[in-house]
C-alpha cells in the first residue's frame, strides 16, 4: 500500500440517479493494467448504471473517472475513442445488420485509417463461430453467438479496458464456460477487463479482483479468491451449490 | 394505349419526386421516430434558394440547384438544432418532437411569406419541357423525364452512400438502435445532423421539380402530405418502402386523372392510405412494432 500503482481505469465517488431514484451513491473502484477485476450484485443494485456512467451513457451526477489519470469524457463517443468500449447488457447487436456490419461499427471510431483487417482476424480466431456466419444477420444468430458477436464487437475498437455487462445473461452454462475461457484469452493479449456479473461464482472465478455492489454502495472488496471464500458473499450471492463447492475446500 | 404509356411515366416521374420527399421524412422517422412535419419546409426553402439564384444572382441551373441543395440541406440541419435537439436532451417523448415540427412547418412558411410575399412564383423556365417522343409509342414531356432521371439518380447515391460507407452502416445501425450506436463510438448528434442534412438535401430536388410543374410559394410544403402518405404505405422507416409508395401513389394519381377524372386524385390518394392503414398498419415494408426495442 505504500508505492500506489496508477490505475489504468479508476473510478472516484460517482454517484447517478435517475429522476429522484438514487442509483449509484458515492462509488469508487480501480482496475489496474492487465487485470480482470468483477462487479458482483443482485438485481438493481446498479451494475449497469456503473457501466453506463463509465460509457457516458447516463449523465455523472458527482465523482469522476480516470483512464490513466485523465479524466474520461462524459460523451460517449469521445469515451470510446479515449479506449474504454463496452459489451452491453442483453448484447444489442445490430439484428438487422449482418455479422461483419457488426464488427465493422465496433470499428467505427477508428475512421478511415488502417485496415481493420487484422483485428477481424484477431476477432474470428478468438471466436470462429463468428467467422463461419460472416454474412448472416445478427438478429438471426443464436444467445451465445450474439454475446460473442457483442464482445468481438467490443474489441474491434482496440480498447484499452473492456467493459461487460452480464456476458453470461440467458446463456447455457456450456456457452457461459466457452465464453469465460475467452475472456481470459482476450485478457491475455493485453485488454484489461472490468466485468459486472450476477452470476457471481463464474465472475469471481475468472476474476483476480471483486468488488461487491449493493443498492448502489461498495460494501466490500478485495481478491476473488478471498470473496469466494468470504460466507457472507456465500450465503448472499453464490447460493447453496455454491456454498456446496467452497465448504467441500474449507476445513 | 399511348394514353397509359403516357400516364404511367408521368406516373412515375411525379412518384420519383414524392420518393425523394418521402425517403427524407423515413430517414428522419427511422432515426428519430417521429414524424417531422417541417419536412415541407425544406422543400421550400430549396425552391426559393433555387430562384433566388436564378433570378436574383442570374445563376445557371447547375449552380442554382447545387446552392438550393446545399443551403436546403443546412436549414434542416438548423431547425433540428434550433428546434429538435433542446427537447431531445430533455426528454425521450417524441410526441414533443412532433409538435415542435408541426410549429417549425408554419414558422418556415411565414418567414417566405414576410420575406418574399405569398403569391405563386414561376421559375425561369431552366427544365425543358419539350415534348419527347418515347420509342414513337407515346408522347411526353421533357420535363417529366428529367425528373424521373434525377431521382433515379439521387436516390441511387443515397443507396449507394447507405450501403457503401462508414457514416452510411452508422445511419443504419442508428436506424435500428440510436442508443447502442452511440455506444460503438458514433456522435449521435453529428449524425443527426447528417440525416438532417440528406433529408433537406432531397428535398430541394424534390421541391425544384415541384417548383417548376405547379410554380413555387409559401404553402408549396403543403404537397410533402402526399409524399407522407406514401411513406406510410411503404411502412414508416422503411426506405425503399418509401420508394415503392411513392411510385404507388404516382402512378394512381396519374392514371386517375387520365382515366377518370383529375379531382378524384387526392379521393383515390387517401383511399389507398385508409386500405393500407386497415389491411397492414406497419406499411409494405414496415417494421412491425414489436422488432423495435
Ligand atoms: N432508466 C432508468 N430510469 C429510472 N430508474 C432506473 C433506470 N435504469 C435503472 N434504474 C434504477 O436504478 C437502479 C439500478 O439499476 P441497474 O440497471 O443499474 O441495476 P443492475 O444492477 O444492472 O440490475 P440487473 O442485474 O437487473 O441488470 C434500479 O433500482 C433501477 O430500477
Ligand atoms: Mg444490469
Amino acid at each position: 500500500m505504500t508505492t500506489e500503482r496508477e490505475p489504468l481505469l479508476e473510478v472516484k465517488d460517482l454517484r447517478v440517479s435517475y429522476g429522484a431514484i438514487r442509483a449509484l451513491s458515492g462509488v469508487s473502484l480501480k482496475v489496474y493494467e492487465g487485470e480482470i477485476v468483477s462487479v458482483i450484485g443482485s438485481n438493481g443494485a446498479g451494475k449497469s448504471t456503473l457501466m453506463n456512467a463509465i460509457m457516458g451513457m447516463v449523465r455523472r451526477e458527482a465523482g469522476e473517472v480516470r483512464l490513466s489519470g485523465s479524466l474520461l469524457d462524459s460523451r460517449s463517443y469521445r469515451v470510446v475513442q479515449q479506449g474504454v468500449s463496452l459489451s452491453p447488457e442483453g448484447r444489442k447487436v445490430f439484428a438487422p445488420l449482418t455479422v461483419l456490419e457488426n464488427l465493422r461499427m465496433g470499428a467505427f471510431p477508428r475512421g478511415g485509417q488502417g485496415s481493420i483487417g487484422e483485428d477481424l482476424e484477431w476477432v474470428f480466431t478468438l471466436f470462429p463461430r463468428l467467422k463461419e456466419r460472416i454474412g448472416q444477420y445478427a438478429g438471426t444468430l443464436s444467445g451465445g453467438e450474439q454475446q460473442m458477436l457483442a464482445i468481438g464487437r467490443a474489441l474491434m475498437s482496440r480498447p484499452r479496458v473492456l467493459l461487460l455487462d452480464e456476458p453470461s445473461l440467458g446463456l447455457a452454462p456450456i456457452i457461459i464456460k466457452d465464453i469465460f475461457k475467452e475472456l481470459r484469452l482476450i485478457n491475455n493479449e493485453g485488454v484489461t477487463i472490468l466485468l459486472v456479473e450476477q452470476n457471481a461464482r463464474q465472475a469471481l472465478l475468472l476474476s483476480d479482483r471483486g468488488y461487491v455492489l449493493q443498492t448502489g454502495e461498495m460494501v466490500m472488496d478485495g481478491p476473488s479468491q478471498e470473496l469466494l471464500a468470504n460466507p457472507e458473499i456465500k450465503a448472499a450471492y453464490l447460493g447453496a451449490g455454491g456454498e456446496k463447492a467452497i465448504r467441500s475446500v474449507k476445513h | 394505349m399511348a394514353t397509359l404509356i403516357q400516364q404511367i411515366i408521368n406516373g412515375l416521374s411525379l412518384g420519383s419526386v414524392y420518393a425523394l420527399i418521402a425517403v427524407g421524412y423515413s430517414l428522419v422517422y427511422s432515426i428519430l421516430l417521429f414524424s417531422n412535419f417541417a419536412h415541407g419546409g425544406f422543400l421550400v426553402i430549396g425552391g426559393y434558394f433555387c430562384y433566388g439564384s436564378l433570378r436574383l444572382l442570374g445563376a445557371g441551373i447547375w449552380t442554382a440547384g447545387a446552392l438550393a441543395l446545399i443551403g436546403a440541406g443546412f436549414a434542416a440541419v438548423l431547425t433540428e438544432r434550433l428546434a429538435y435537439r433542446p427537447i431531445r436532451e430533455r426528454t425521450n417523448v417524441t410526441l414533443y418532437l412532433l409538435i415542435a415540427s408541426m410549429g417549425m412547418n408554419i414558422v418556415i412558411e411565414n418567414i417566405f411569406v414576410i420575406i418574399v410575399g405569398g403569391r405563386f412564383r414561376a421559375l425561369p423556365p431552366v427544365i425543358p419541357t419539350t415534348p419527347v417522343s418515347v420509342m414513337g409509342l407515346a408522347t411526353t414531356s421533357a420535363f417529366d423525364l428529367i425528373s424521373l432521371l434525377s431521382a433515379v439518380v439521387f436516390l441511387g447515391a443515397l443507396q449507394l452512400f447507405l450501403s457503401k460507407t462508414r457514416w452510411g452502416l452508422a445511419i443504419r445501425a442508428a436506424a435500428y438502435d440510436l442508443r447502442t450506436a452511440g455506444l460503438m463510438g458514433v456522435n449521435v448528434n453529428l449524425l443527426i445532423s447528417i440525416v438532417f442534412f440528406v433529408a433537406g438535401f432531397l428535398a430541394a430536388v424534390g421541391g425544384i421539380f415541384l417548383s417548376v410543374r405547379y410554380t413555387l410559394y409559401p404553402q408549396l410544403g403543403a404537397i410533402t402530405i402526399k409524399a407522407f402518405v406514401a411513406a406510410v404505405i411503404g411502412g414508416l422507416g422503411s426506405l425503399p418502402g418509401a420508394v415503392i409508395g411513392s411510385l404507388i401513389l404516382g402512378l394512381a394519381e396519374m392514371l386517375t386523372a387520365g382515366f377518370i377524372s383529375s379531382q378524384m386524385r387526392d379521393l383515390v390518394v387517401f383511399s389507398l392510405l385508409v386500405i393500407t392503414l386497415l389491411v397492414k398498419p406497419t406499411g409494405l415494408f414496415g417494421k412491425s412494432v414489436s422488432e423495435k426495442v
